[in-house]
């Protein structure tokens, strides 16, 4: 599976995820509201119901009053509910969705019709002064007030009341519980959903993380490795891009030791070569000279200047070519020469080259304290000697004068050898560090070429570095670098 | 002064006239004998030269790069050779680096010199082989 996979189906599972919690709350929002209005509902009729109920028994008060009194503003409430009730038991009556309830209420409403014809024909009868209505007043006061007919039918409008409220009062209190429930779910689930998704995100990032983020360190170790030369590999089982990145690092780091190693056999391939070779031009080159020589001594008087002077060149040619295969070897043998490594004490070693190396017109200061390490002697004595006698070579000033300084790295020392000598233009600052390169006329100096090489020979087979800094007539710095602990191959 | 009998085991023409001329230079009374080769100079030893001379000689002067048989194989030969086991050896070669220097030591050679040969030098450097085969030639 790739990652672009992996990451694409993570991204869907997620959306997936937070829209499903959507759609749930949005399910869950609406049955809460749907419960609310239902409660609502409730409540209405409810009110309603006692303020019906109320209106009613302020009517029955107001009847009873005008009755006992005679005074007509009793009746104030007794019109004011025979207006105000019927509409209020329309609107009850839509309101309530319960057969029963229905029934209920319909029956109110004829008793209550009832009642009023009641009411009103005492009213009427009362309020007429004329004789008959007197005694049809009497009459009906006999029959049906004293006979309780009004406050039976109000006693059976009571209970009817009783038993409407009763059921809407449970009504209410289930719906109640249901809304809460519907909240409590509604909750609950979000907060389940919510869980889930973070969960999820958090899960998937955290694989994601660890499919990527430890297999790229993994690939910057091996890259890191390759650059010091440790030509390594890695393993990875995954199936996707990163493995194929990885299998082109390892791939690059297989060709790399490949292209290393031959490298590196050709090099010591070409080390013996040229030892081999300059060791055995070295024989025939005696001969020249031995012969010259003999020439010489055997028929000296008899040769003429001309011919002197040519055996003169020749012995020239022959020394200078002698040298040269001496440098060779010398440059060769540094990688033949197997590696000692003991303790050096550099100020001491400068010393005692200084000593050998440099005559009395110059002057030598060791600009600081130079240290001691364990290393292979030879070959940093070798770097020193060659640097400082270069630096008496190329001076052309009665008092010449050296500086030598050294400074610490944390893994390494910088040490420079400053002159005050002929300088080196910069166009052969690279030059100057290949085999056989000298910038002076062939015969006017002792000079093979051969030093600067084979200090970067040593400082390569090192792995430091070196370079040149100095311009024409103002002196030169070598600045190189020397490793503090010894370096494995 | 004794008389000195001298073996010079060498191929080389040039590297021959070169320790003639050192030789000559010494005033001592010697005889030099010349093999180009071990087989040769074996055979002289011997006495089974084509002319049949045998000689017994103080010293030998051998090279270690020949053909036919090559110094160290000749080394080899002679120190298993009661008679001639004692003959003072000394090797003569180009480098003092020669992976054949320490053979030619633990065959029991009497000094290893650089070639060219050279007397005048050696008195410079009273340690050196060149200088223990001049003492061995002047005594």
């Amino acid at each position: 599976m790739t990652i672009r996979f992996k990451l694409f189906t993570g991204i869907i599972i997620l959306i997936s995820i937070f829209a499903i919690d959507f759609f749930v709350n949005q399910r869950l929002s609406k049955e809460v509201v749907k419960n609310t209005s239902y409660l609502n509902n409730s409540e209405t009729i409810i009110r309603n119901s006692n303020i019906i109920s109320k209106l009613m028994i302020d009517m029955q008060s107001g009847l009873r009053g005008y009755l006992l009194t005679d005074q007509q503003d009793f009746l104030i409430t007794y019109y004011e509910g025979l207006k105000s009730i019927p509409p209020l038991l329309r609107e009850q009556h839509n309101l309530v969705n319960s057969s029963r309830q229905r029934e209920r209420l319909d029956s109110i409403n004829l008793l209550h019709t009832e009642w009023i014809d009641y009411s009103n024909s005492l009213i009427t009868t009362k309020k007429d002064t004329l004789p008959e209505a007197s005694a049809r007043y009497k009459e009906l006061f006999e029959k049906k007030v004293k006979a309780r007919f009004g406050k039976r039918l109000n006693d059976a409008i009571r209970d009817l009341f009783q038993d409407f409220d009763g059921y809407e009062y449970r009504r209410r209190q289930e719906r109640r519980v249901i809304l809460q429930k519907s909240i409590d779910d509604t909750r609950q689930i979000s907060l389940i959903l919510t869980f889930c998704s973070i969960m999820m995100a958090l899960v998937s990032g955290l694989y994601i993380i660890r499919l990527i983020t430890s297999r790229i360190a993994k690939m910057v170790d091996l890259a890191e490795e390759i650059s010091k030369g440790n030509f390594k590999s890695i393993n990875d089982t995954q199936q996707d891009e990163l493995r194929r990145l990885s299998e082109s690092l390892n791939t690059m780091s297989a060709i790399l030791e490949k292209n290393f190693k031959e490298l590196q056999k050709k090099n010591k391939e070409l080390d013996e070569f040229a030892y081999v070779v300059s060791h055995d031009l070295k024989a025939p080159l005696r001969g020249i000279d031995n012969i010259t020589t003999w020439l010489e001594e055997d028929h000296g008087k008899e040769l003429t200047p001309d011919v002197k002077k040519s055996i003169d060149l020749i012995k020239g040619r022959t020394k200078r070519l002698e040298n040269m295969i001496n440098g060779l070897l010398d440059y060769a043998r540094i990688g033949k020469v197997k590696r000692g490594f003991e303790k050096v004490a550099v100020g001491e070693m400068i010393n005692e080259l200084v000593e050998l190396l440099v005559p009395p017109n110059f002057t030598v200061n060791i600009l600081n304290k130079m240290p001691v390490l364990t290393t292979d002697k030879l070959h940093i004595e070798q770097v020193f000697a060659n640097l400082i006698s270069n630096a008496v070579k190329y001076n052309n000033k009665v008092v010449g004068r050296i500086d030598i300084s050294a400074s610490d790295w944390g893994d390494f020392y910088e040490f420079i050898v400053q002159d005050d000598g002929i300088g080196i233009q910069s166009e052969y600052h690279e030059k100057i560090f290949t085999i056989f390169q000298t910038l002076q006329e062939r015969d006017a100096f002792e000079s093979t070429g051969v030093g600067l090489a084979i200090v970067k020979k040593i400082l390569e087979d090192h792995k430091a570095t070196i370079k040149v800094e100095s311009k024409l007539g103002k002196g030169t710095a070598f600045i190189f670098t020397w490793p503090k602990y010894p370096v494995t191959e | 002064m004794n008389h000195k009998t001298i073996l010079l085991v060498e191929d080389d023409y040039l590297d021959v006239t070169s320790v003639k001329r050192s030789l000559s230079k010494l005033t001592i009374d010697y005889e030099l004998h010349i093999a180009h080769n071990g087989v040769d100079a074996l055979a002289l030893l011997n006495g089974n030269s084509p002319d049949g001379t045998k000689i017994k000689p103080d010293i030998i002067i051998l090279d270690l790069n020949m053909p036919k048989m090559n110094g160290i194989e000749f080394l080899g030969i002679i120190k298993n050779y009661y008679s001639l086991k004692n003959i003072k050896v000394f090797v003569m070669t180009t480098s003092s680096e020669d992976y054949d220097r320490v053979t030619a030591e633990n065959l029991g050679i009497t000094g290893y010199i650089l070639k060219p040969l050279d007397f005048e030098k050696s008195k410079d450097f009273p340690n050196s082989s060149t200088y223990q085969l001049m003492s061995e030639l002047l005594n």
